[in-house]
């Protein structure tokens, strides 16, 4: 599955300082859809170079790291369980960095 | 450079790096050893505690032997009861045992101090002299917890057996399960109580509503009894515990009613003797000195509480005396005036921190009276009142009527929102809350319009 | 998107709980409101101008300075004040103030961001540098007195380099970016270390009346979710990187209690906040001593004591 994954507010950081990775997520064998929790998961295994306790804490991101799924904030989407489609916007966005 | 900035103590303090040592506890120094006397025999590794110079150290005591340990605690509950007038002889008190180790000091601490009074009455000539009553208050919550029931049994008998193996006098115990003011049939109150947590949504203000229930039932038992006095073993972990809580829910105003020593808004006052020892202090004080608890009653907390207790033990880890500072902030807010007991006299004048209090409270002599959050009995700030008392406006239901006579905090993570579990809320309620509401609250709002005016009024005069 | 049928689905095809016509964007931590990013705009625009209104942070004809470092909160400033000064006819004279503090691989680049913003905001830039005001760059006091405490001399050099930048710019106020989770940080951390005088005064929209210059935080009652979104939204630019000299534990513990609750009560964070405005403090509690520095005369607590640790 084709995304677009944009990482800001500081995270870029954590994945060689790239803002914007645009990746092919294979669903895994016997799924039919790919969640947000899928997508992290992979995210971090495949992404994340470094820190990895900076983006996640458990299975969800850290308290702090905003997500938008096509410019909708993943709280009206379900969080973890947003499913995902062919060509979504994924943005990740720590607030914890200095204003 | 570092002892010019701490030196002053009014920094900026982002890095709060040094400022915080507190040398009564967890700082192990070496050179408490100091010369060993020759007369014990000591393994050549040995340190000996810094005040006997006699005994062995114990882990995390601060450098002092089992017995001096004990001690320095007993000397803390000591001096909160004498400094306070928590106890005096005429007394008949209540502890409100829960098998934790907090409690269970308290009831080995008070045994002490009653056996010693005994004592004294006895070598008296006309034994006049009187000794204080203790009386042992246990709340069984099995109604709402997952316990199993031989465990249950198990923890009854242990408890028993803890009360009954204490020397004279005799203390009575007394096993109550919390259902009971619902409703003098158990199982009935049993079904009231749980369906009541169930119109609560919020697991933290479950949890809270439970903790309310609770004092009510010691309150109720208490005056059933004819105790004068209810002796907490809140502790300093405990309290700090609190005050983040309180702190987080947006009770900031009440936060300093909770606290103090003495807590004398309910029908029988309430006192906190251990309120200078640390949970870790206590727990090892049970661990050294085998005394039993009933750790299998202990409940895990949840929500807000949960995350706060998390976040003190992360805190404390980093700084031992974070806990003690935290209470030590709270301590300079401002108490009520019920925070200290009517016939408190003047005796020893020779503690600062006695006067401190002192001055603290005069200001609100002039205020003896505060309204009440009726489920949580927190005073209301009077701008929340104001609020409240709008609200009271064209008000028609039980539940309404109730509603508004809650502090903020209540209203949002205990009662419900939507309409249906309402009045089933109110309906399930123990008289003594509903109560509580009718009584401040009337049924016309003069008194409430009164408490206002008195407050702005009162305010001025402060110049506050 | 919105064009896109197949991700409208995705939200569950919520609405705006506001304008009901358009796609929710986001959850208002604030009221747990779902509304679109529209509606979104105009909420959080009007809030900061009500919040400006009701504490009469403003007088018109004033001239106001935003301390602006780049980050996400001064830049989000800097925008709204300006939108809101033309929208509201404040008529205030706006201004950026930003400090150099000389930290390479930070300040550098951050600097590079607010000078951005003077171009896209109209706003006239003032940048006021530790090394001119000290003689000292934060880079070269690190390399003197290590990583200890550089958090305490650099609060302190900051706070004294915003005054006098606000001097020099001849400003009646200063605002800075302080949201509603730094307040409620604040007001944790002054309870945590126990500074009584601090928790009094922290929760104040206005500091230092009695001052040189004062302070004031418009975004007192923002949350820093919403901040971040707006300038998300609006493509805002701003720079984010946390300083690298700041080592603080203590602080970070704080930071991600406050996000622990926000994520299970976000309502938590504004119930920090009254706690601390409703705290019972005596008046008659002892204040810091204000001094006045030997050396140059400028009102302060502590900075001679840095400046004779440094032996400037």
């Amino acid at each position: 599955m084709q995304l677009t994954l944009e990482f800001g507010g500081g995270l870029e950081l954590l994945c060689e300082s790239v803002k914007i990775h645009n990746v092919n997520v294979d669903l895994e064998a016997g799924e039919e859809k790919l969640t947000m929790k899928d997508l992290l998961s992979w995210v971090r295994t495949n992404l994340i170079k470094e820190r990895p306790e900076m983006f996640m804490k458990g299975d969800s991101v850290r308290p702090g790291v905003l997500v938008l799924v096509n410019d909708c904030d993943w709280e009206l989407s379900g969080q973890l369980d947003t499913t995902l489609e062919e060509k979504d916007v994924v943005v990740f966005i720590s607030t914890l960095h200095g204003g | 450079m570092a002892c010019g900035l701490t030196g002053t103590g009014t920094g900026t303090g982002t890095c709060g790096s040094s400022c915080y040592k507190d040398n009564n506890d967890g700082i192990e120094d070496s050179t408490n050893t100091f010369s060993p006397p020759s007369s014990t025999t000591l393994l050549p590794h040995m340190k000996l505690c810094y005040k006997c110079k006699e005994e062995e150290v114990i882990n995390s005591t601060g450098g002092l032997c089992g017995i001096c340990f004990r001690n320095s605690l007993f000397a803390k509950f000591k001096q909160s009861i004498t400094t306070h007038d928590l106890i005096s002889s005429t007394d008949n008190i209540l502890i409100a045992f829960s098998g934790g180790p907090s409690s269970r000091v308290v009831l080995e601490f008070v045994h002490e101090i009653q056996q010693k009074a005994q004592k004294n009455s006895d070598a008296s000539r006309d034994k006049l002299y009187p000794v204080f009553g203790v009386g042992v208050a246990f709340i069984d919550e099995s109604a709402v917890t997952s316990i199993a029931s031989d465990d249950l049994d198990n923890a009854m008998q242990d408890l028993r057996l803890i009360v009954s193996s204490l020397a004279l006098p005799t203390k009575e115990l007394h096993i109550v399960p919390i259902q009971s003011i619902f409703s003098t049939d158990l199982k009935d109150g049993r079904n009231k109580l749980n369906e009541l947590l169930d119109t609560v949504n919020d697991v933290t203000g479950k949890e809270d509503l439970l903790c309310h229930l609770r004092m009510l039932c010691l309150q109720k038992i208490a005056f059933e009894n004819k105790y004068n006095k209810l002796v907490l073993g809140s502790c300093t972990s405990r309290i700090a515990c609190h005050v983040l809580s309180a702190a987080v829910k947006g009770q900031g105003y009440s936060l300093p009613a909770d606290i103090q020593y003495i807590d004398a808004r309910w029908k029988t006052p309430v006192v906190l003797p251990l309120r200078d020892c640390l949970a870790q202090e206590l727990n090892l004080l049970c661990r050294l000195n085998s005394l039993k608890t009933l750790d299998v009653l202990d409940a895990p907390r949840s929500g807000i509480n949960d995350l706060v207790s998390k976040f003190l033990t992360t805190l404390q880890e980093e700084n031992p005396a974070r806990e003690r500072t935290i209470v030590r902030t709270a301590e300079k807010l401002i108490p009520f005036h019920f925070n200290r007991l009517k016939e408190t006299k003047d005796t020893d004048e020779t503690l600062p921190r006695r006067r401190r209090r002192k001055v603290n409270l005069q200001p609100y002599e002039s205020v003896p009276s505060e309204f009440l959050c009726s489920i949580c009995c927190s005073p209301i700030n009077k701008l929340d009142m104001e609020c409240l008392n709008s609200k009271l406006e064209g008000c028609e239901t039980n539940f309404t009527i109730f509603g508004a006579s809650c502090c903020p905090s209540c209203q949002f993570q205990i009662l419900p929102k939507d309409s249906s579990s309402r009045e089933q809320f109110y309906s399930l309620l123990p008289r003594q809350m509903t109560t509580r509401a009718s009584d401040f609250i009337g049924g016309d709002q003069t008194w409430l319009r009164e408490q206002i005016k008195d407050c702005l009024l009162s305010d001025s005069e402060d110049g506050t | 998107m919105e064009d896109n049928d197949g991700k409208q689905k995705k939200a569950g095809g919520r609405l705006c709980s506001i304008c009901t016509q358009r796609k929710a964007a986001l959850k208002r931590p604030k009221t747990l409101e779902q509304i679109c990013r529209e509606c979104f705009f105009d909420v959080f625009e009007e809030e900061i101008h009500k919040v400006i209104i009701d504490n009469q942070l403003f007088k018109s004809g004033e001239r106001i300075a935003i301390g602006a470092s780049g980050g996400k909160d001064s830049t989000v400033l800097a925008y709204v004040l300006s939108e809101l000064n033309r929208r509201h006819n404040y008529g205030l004279d706006l201004f950026l103030l930003s400090v150099d503090e000389g930290i390479t691989g930070y300040r550098d680049d951050s600097l590079e961001t607010v000078k951005r913003n003077e171009v896209q905001y109209g706003l006239p830039l003032k940048v006021v540098s530790y090394k001119d005001l000290y003689g000292w760059t934060m880079d070269e006091i690190v390399k003197m007195i290590g990583l200890k405490n550089n958090c305490t001399f650099c609060g302190v050099f900051r706070r004294q380099a915003l005054d006098r930048g606000a001097a020099l710019l001849k400003v009646d106020k200063v605002a800075t970016g302080h949201n509603a989770d730094d307040i409620a940080e604040t007001v944790l951390l002054n309870i945590l270390r126990g500074d009584i005088a601090r928790l009094g005064r922290c929760t104040s929209i206005i500091t230092g009346e009695d001052g040189p210059i004062p302070r004031c935080k418009p975004f007192k009652y923002t949350y820093e979710k919403e901040i971040v979104m707006y300038a998300y939204f609006k493509k805002l630019d701003y720079f984010s990187t946390e300083c690298i000299y700041s080592p603080n534990a203590y602080r970070g513990f704080a930071r991600e209690f406050i996000k622990d609750l926000e994520r299970i009560r976000p309502r938590a964070i504004l119930d920090i906040i009254k706690s601390g405005e409703d705290f019972r403090i005596s008046t008659t509690t002892k204040m810091p001593e204000q001094g006045t520095c030997e050396r140059c005369g400028y009102i302060s607590s502590q900075v001679c004591y840095i400046f004779s640790c440094l032996h400037i």
